[in-house]
């Protein structure tokens, strides 16, 4: 929180653009979609897993969801795309809680997998999205704030109260922290496990959604690399890879901290390439300085 | 069998100001087997490891072939020729036989290679000198453990080790195992390779070894020639004092609570009976290895046996899972505090409901006050001292995490409650509120399995003891018949 502030301040120094409400909503929309994925990795990463797949997930319900679209409703479209989502992180779910598959090698094969669903649904080229309402939903504003960052707001809060006020969200951080122990204490360790998995590629499909709408167009290349953005959001955002201790708030300051980053980049005019660097550095320093306070 | 390999005058180590080996000597010739025999903290492994270099005596003297030596690190004890052989095996699984014998020395060729000719040679030479029937380029870790064993002791000859120190290595093996590495002693022994040969096992002392040194509290109460004496003489030296005697209540039992009836679990435990009352508590004793964690696991859901039956309450029953065991009133609590039981950066008041988050719900959300309200209640009545219920659990001291660890199991409200190890790693006084609970806990009708390797607890809780043996039921005692002394005899002799 203290890193996000002094960030803000420090923008707000070298630009006077930054600190204008327009810039801000630019922000918080252009993290949208990492923001989501990162939430959902939260999830997983909290049980000592970890999903390299929701990158791929979410290209693949990009192109469904342009696909449908040329020929039916929204309404046919939406629920099937998330629901092809959910389905790929019940075979991650299913592959590392019941066949016992390490989750980086198990999602390692969806990465790779679900990718190329999407590039065979396409046949490599990509599906442009003609559907209006569906473009207002990536685009449009409601309440004055843009729907993306509406969606992310939503999925936060939700997300918030089940780790924090559930038994399946405290089974959650007991899992991470100690599986033998979780299933000991009659924790159904197999079941939530497969959900956390479910919960990520649900929630990839709902950034796919975001990233569909915004640009209107079903691609199969949408999301590439996405899966190590999110990683780097929870990770700045304090979750130990080792399970067991952070939170989706974190995550979401973790979201913020880059994008803020990145946006004062932008507006000072910094080479993307050396941004490139910016970002790199900031992760390592940032989980650096977290690992130092959470020993002593 | 004259030359003296190994020789201690008078050694004497503290801890922290508790002395835990005094005044001790020891002698090992060659061609000899010496067994050290004592109870849990008698001091058989502090005298170990101050033979093998690990710690430094306080006071006494330690010859090595009749020259004064002291040794600053195991490196130098082995560079000496004094070689243990631990119970957990230090081989690299995945490499050979050969390979591991040769570990950190391989011989090289002129171009700088390892000369795995030269290696092969030695290796058959060595096993067959020994006698040892295994396959030099298999992986170790596709071998028995018992090979594994002989591929260690094989590997310390290699080293030129003069004298060989066994840690319990029965314990392990079965008892085809145990006659294998018996023959390849008595091999060791024609070498004139020294042996000193730990074990719980009191039958195995009289099978292999010719001398034998008796430890109690840290001093040595006895040595002989074993073929002048008998198991008496052992057990009369390794219990030593007299026992205080038993705090009895007396209680009403009620009706059977647990009844367990030919229960087995393949290459574990076998044929295992026994019935617990409610206000009862019964005492699983016996070796380490006997057998009677996996019973009690298999009472907690926690592994399934392959046979027999399980009884609750007259009903009979199948745990499927600890979630299962737990709708029927059973809770456990672990002996591995660390790998079973902790949840180690959660809180204190995590830790506690873990166990039953469905009691603690209001409109299907998690209600912290009725969570702060039962931690509360629990942590006056087991008075755990932290300071306060969202720190860390790691953050708090062995005694006060297992009270915690009570608190979660006692949080499913169980009727039978099985502790294992309940006071290992507690200090003295967690260790007396410990043993209040429990009385308290069985007043009040609670049906009580413990497990202990400590003489002095079951004897003084336990109602019943059934000490098991290999996997079996030895015997069962009642509180009267029970002592150290046939508690012992039952567990570690033969018929």
């Amino acid at each position: 929180m203290a890193a996000l502030i002094i960030l803000v301040i420090a923008a707000s120094f070298l630009s006077d653009r930054f600190l204008t409400p327009a810039n801000l909503l630019n922000i918080l929309r252009q993290v949208a979609i990492v923001g989501i994925l990162a939430i959902g990795m939260t999830f997983v990463i909290l049980t000592r897993g970890i999903d390299l797949s929701v990158g791929s997930i979410l290209g693949l319900s990009v192109v469904i969801y342009a696909g449908l679209l040329e020929t039916h409703s929204m309404a046919i479209a939406i629920p099937l795309g998330l629901l092809v989502a959910m389905a790929a992180g019940l075979v991650n779910g299913l592959g590392v809680a019941s066949a016992g598959i390490p989750p980086f090698i198990m999602t390692l094969g969806m990465l790779s997998f679900a990718r190329g669903l999407a590039f065979l649904y396409t046949g490599g080229t990509p599906i442009p999205i003609l559907n209006e309402a569906f473009y207002d939903l990536g685009n449009d504003y409601l309440f004055g704030i843009p729907i993306p960052s509406l969606i992310l707001l939503a999925i936060l809060a939700v997300s918030a109260i089940i780790l924090s006020l559930t038994a399946f969200g405290r089974s959650v951080y007991a899992i991470g922290s100690n599986e033998e122990a979780a299933r000991l204490s009659g924790v159904p360790v197999r079941l939530y496990k497969i959900i956390v998995y479910v919960i990520a590629g649900g929630v990839s499909g709902l950034a796919g959604l975001v990233y569909a709408s915004q640009l209107s167009i079903g691609t199969p290349i949408a999301g590439q690399g996405y899966e190590l953005d999110a990683i780097a959001a929870v990770v700045v955002g304090g979750t130990s890879l080792f399970g067991g201790k952070g939170s989706v708030g974190g995550t979401f300051l973790g979201t913020l901290i880059i994008g803020v980053l990145a946006n004062i980049l932008n507006l000072t005019g910094v080479d993307p390439y050396v941004q490139q660097l910016f970002k790199g550095a900031l992760i390592v320093v940032a989980v650096y300085f977290m690992s130092r306070s959470g020993r002593s | 069998m004259d030359k003296i390999l190994l020789e201690a005058v008078a050694l004497t180590k503290a801890f922290d100001g508790n002395v835990v080996l005094s005044g001790v000597d020891f002698t090992v010739h060659a061609g000899e087997v010496h067994a050290v025999v004592g109870e849990n903290g008698a001091g058989k492994s502090t005298l170990i490891k101050t033979l093998a270099g690990v710690h430094r005596p306080d006071r006494g003297k330690l010859l090595i072939e009749g020259v004064e030596t002291t040794l600053r690190s195991p490196r130098d004890a082995i560079a000496e020729g004094v070689v243990v052989i631990h119970q957990e095996l230090s081989l690299a699984p995945h490499l050979s036989a050969e390979e591991n014998i040769f570990l950190g020395h391989f011989p090289h060729t002129r171009w700088g290679l390892v000369d795995r000719r030269r290696i092969r040679e030695h290796t058959r030479e060595l096993l067959k000198r020994l006698m040892i029937d295994i396959d030099p380029v298999r992986p170790v870790g596709e071998l028995s453990i018992a090979q594994q064993q002989m591929v260690e002791i094989a590997k310390a000859i290699s080293f030129q080790a003069k004298v060989l120190i066994l840690d319990e290595p029965t314990a392990v093996l079965d008892e085809s195992m145990v006659s294998t590495l018996f023959d390849l002693v008595a091999k060791l022994k024609t070498e004139g390779i020294g042996i000193v040969f730990i074990s719980h096992h009191l039958e195995e002392i009289f099978r292999i070894a010719d001398t034998v040194t008796v430890l109690r509290d840290g001093s040595r109460t006895g040595v002989s020639k074993v073929s002048a004496i008998d198991q008496d003489w052992l057990v009369a030296r390794m219990i030593g004092r007299e026992f205080p005697i038993h705090d009895v209540q007396v209680r009403e039992f009620g009706s059977p609570a647990l009844e367990v009836s030919h229960l087995g679990l393949r290459g574990t435990f076998d044929d295992v009976s026994f019935i617990a009352r409610q206000g009862e508590i019964v005492g699983l004793a016996g070796l380490i290895g006997a057998g009677r964690t996996e019973v009690a696991k298999a009472v907690a859901g926690i592994i399934r046996p392959t046979s027999g039956t399980i009884k609750v309450f007259g009903k009979a029953v199948r745990l499927r899972s600890p979630n299962t065991a737990a709708r029927f009133g059973i809770s456990y609590v672990s002996e591995d505090r660390k790998t079973l039981g902790l949840l180690p950066n959660r809180s204190v008041l995590e830790n506690a409901t873990i166990s039953n988050l469905a009691r603690f719900r209001k409109l299907g959300f998690l209600n912290r006050s009725l969570e702060r309200r039962y931690v509360k209640g629990a942590v006056k009545r087991l008075d755990v001292r932290m300071s306060g219920p969202d720190a860390e659990i790691r953050t708090l001291s062995g005694g006060n995490q297992q009270k915690v660890l009570i608190a979660r199991a006692l949080a499913v409200e169980p009727r039978i409650l099985i502790f294992d190890e309940p006071t290992r790693g507690v200090d003295i006084g967690a260790k007396s509120e410990i043993y209040s609970l429990i009385n308290e806990l069985v007043r009040s009708g609670m049906c009580v399995i413990l497990i202990s390797s400590e003489m002095e607890e079951i004897l003084r809780l336990a109602d019943r003891i059934v000490v098991l043996r290999r996997g079996k039921v030895a015997v069962t005692l009642s509180r009267d018949e029970a002592s150290e002394n046939t508690i012992m005899r039952a567990a570690a002799l033969a018929e």
